[in-house]
């Protein structure tokens, strides 16, 4: 976080370790082919609401950690989010104007190109998924959209992040 | 510039050495989320156990100890068995097999990529684990350690893709390649020959091939056998005898790494020895316990200088 006045930056990475918990935490079954891509929704927060706060340095080093979680190459999850970061970045300013059903739709479609890049590393590391089921894990973390946004909103407010 | 930064990191981490320590320290720091998130698992298990009425412990206890007993029949019988094997070995003036040295671990976590199999598993490089381990569990062969965090180590499944392991039909001989298929359920057999004498029920052991894992470690059970599908090999399809996806607790094998010669020398060495005690003794050989004394002295030059572990079973 490169901001000259950073007031409770550690509220930022804090949910950000919570959602690398919940990334790697243990789920039941098939379950596991529907995880929300946790680091995602809050990478894809923070980037929409404190846009100066630096969310691509951000998006690197929890994807980075996310990486050595996972043990897959240096960079493999990490390129993902940054992609994320940049692109709610870069739409920034139209979908903080957004209604909230409005931005899960963009989000749907951001994560669903970050899990494309994915997919086309894995194959690139030899491991490509079987089917399309890959893909499960965006409408349901485009569903998740609004109440991730309502809860760190109210997380934001409560501990007056700027 | 991140974008680039991400390239070069996977194009290195990929080709090179140079991150295996980075890697390696950002393991030790992040190693207890896998912990973190399995706390609510964890405990939820410790309050069945402390509820559970003594009704069912009192039944666990029985069960578990006619199952000592029967293994205790059965452990008396493997005593004159190996007794015998290395006799017969020694004969025919080949290695001898010897008991491999196991350290139990146990599974902390599970990767999130529901497509990959591979599990973390509580014992890294600070106990011993090395890159290629071969895992077990009480019924046959996991998979092996494809990568070394100080205090975790990650396992790649049998059943994962990118899998695949050299076996044996223990009834008759016949060696295949068993690869993963990505079902945990199934590995299929390649380029098994139309045909190839292999039938649903026959039992695939590790054939100790690919210099990789021990022989001899039951890895698959046969289910079915496809012939004359149009295709150039016959379909086999077996299920892992190892509970890929329940097993709890695993063993890390550390395998004999001595030279056939040496492993001779040193079963002949303790042959002989066992020899004198036996003839000390008096007659008392064929009885077990007379066995199971000679089964010691047989392993314990083997067991000598292997990795150094507290928890050590044989």
């Amino acid at each position: 976080m490169i901001s000259g006045r950073s007031n409770n930056g550690w509220v930022i990475w804090f949910s950000l370790t919570v959602a690398l918990l919940l990334s790697v935490a243990p789920m039941p079954g098939n379950a596991e082919l529907a995880r929300p891509l946790w680091l995602g929704l809050v990478i894809a927060f923070w980037s929409l609401s404190l846009p100066h706060r630096g969310g691509l340095g951000a998006a690197f080093c929890f994807g980075l950690a996310q990486d050595v979680l996972a043990g897959t190459l240096f960079g493999q999850s990490a390129l993902p989010l940054i992609l994320i970061a940049f692109l709610v970045l870069s739409l920034q300013q139209r979908l903080r104007m957004f209604p909230l059903w409005q931005q899960s739709m963009v989000l749907l479609v951001i994560l669903g190109l970050a899990q494309l890049v994915q997919l086309w590393l894995n194959t690139l590391t030899g491991n490509r998924p079987p089917t399309l089921l890959f893909l499960v894990p965006v409408p349901v973390s485009a569903l998740l959209w609004p109440w991730v946004f309502v809860a760190l909103q109210g997380l934001r407010q409560r501990f007056a992040v700027y | 510039m991140f974008v680039v930064l991400c390239v070069v990191l996977m194009v290195v981490d990929a080709r090179f050495e140079a991150l295996k320590t980075v890697r390696s320290q950002m393991g030790l720091v992040l190693t207890p989320f896998y912990l973190v998130g399995e706390m609510p698992g964890r405990i939820w298990r410790m309050a069945t156990e402390q509820i559970a009425s003594s009704n069912s412990l009192m039944a666990e206890n029985e069960k578990l100890k006619a199952e000592a007993l029967l293994m205790q029949r059965r452990l008396q019988r493997l005593a004159m068995l190996t007794e015998q094997n290395v006799r017969l070995r020694e004969l025919l003036n080949s290695a001898a097999l010897v008991d491999d040295k196991v350290i139990v671990s146990e599974l902390i976590g599970l990767d999130p990529n529901p497509f990959t199999h591979r599990i973390l598993i509580d014992k890294g490089e600070k106990d011993g684990v090395f890159m290629g381990q071969p895992v077990l569990d009480a019924s046959g062969l996991m998979g092996q350690v494809v990568e070394v965090l100080p205090y975790a180590a990650r396992v790649l499944l049998l059943t994962d893709v990118t899998h695949s392991i050299p076996v044996q039909v223990n009834r008759n001989g016949l060696r295949a390649i068993a690869v993963g298929t990505g079902n945990p359920d199934y590995l299929e057999l390649r380029h098994v020959a139309e045909t190839a004498d292999v039938k649903a029920g026959d039992l695939l052991v590790s054939s100790g091939l690919g210099q990789r894992f021990p022989s001899g470690y039951p890895v698959a059970q046969v289910t079915e056998v496809v012939h004359g599908s149009g295709q150039p090999f016959a379909i086999v399809r077996a299920v892992p005898t190892a509970m890929l996806n329940r097993s709890r607790y695993l063993m890390l094998v550390f395998s004999d790494s001595r030279t056939p010669e040496e492993r001779a020398a040193a079963a002949a060495e303790a042959q002989a020895d066992a020899d004198q005690k036996a003839a000390s003794e008096g007659t008392g050989v064929t009885t077990p316990p007379a066995g199971a004394e000679v089964d010691d002295a047989g392993q314990s030059p083997a067991a000598a200088p292997q990795a150094p572990t507290s928890e050590v079973v044989q």
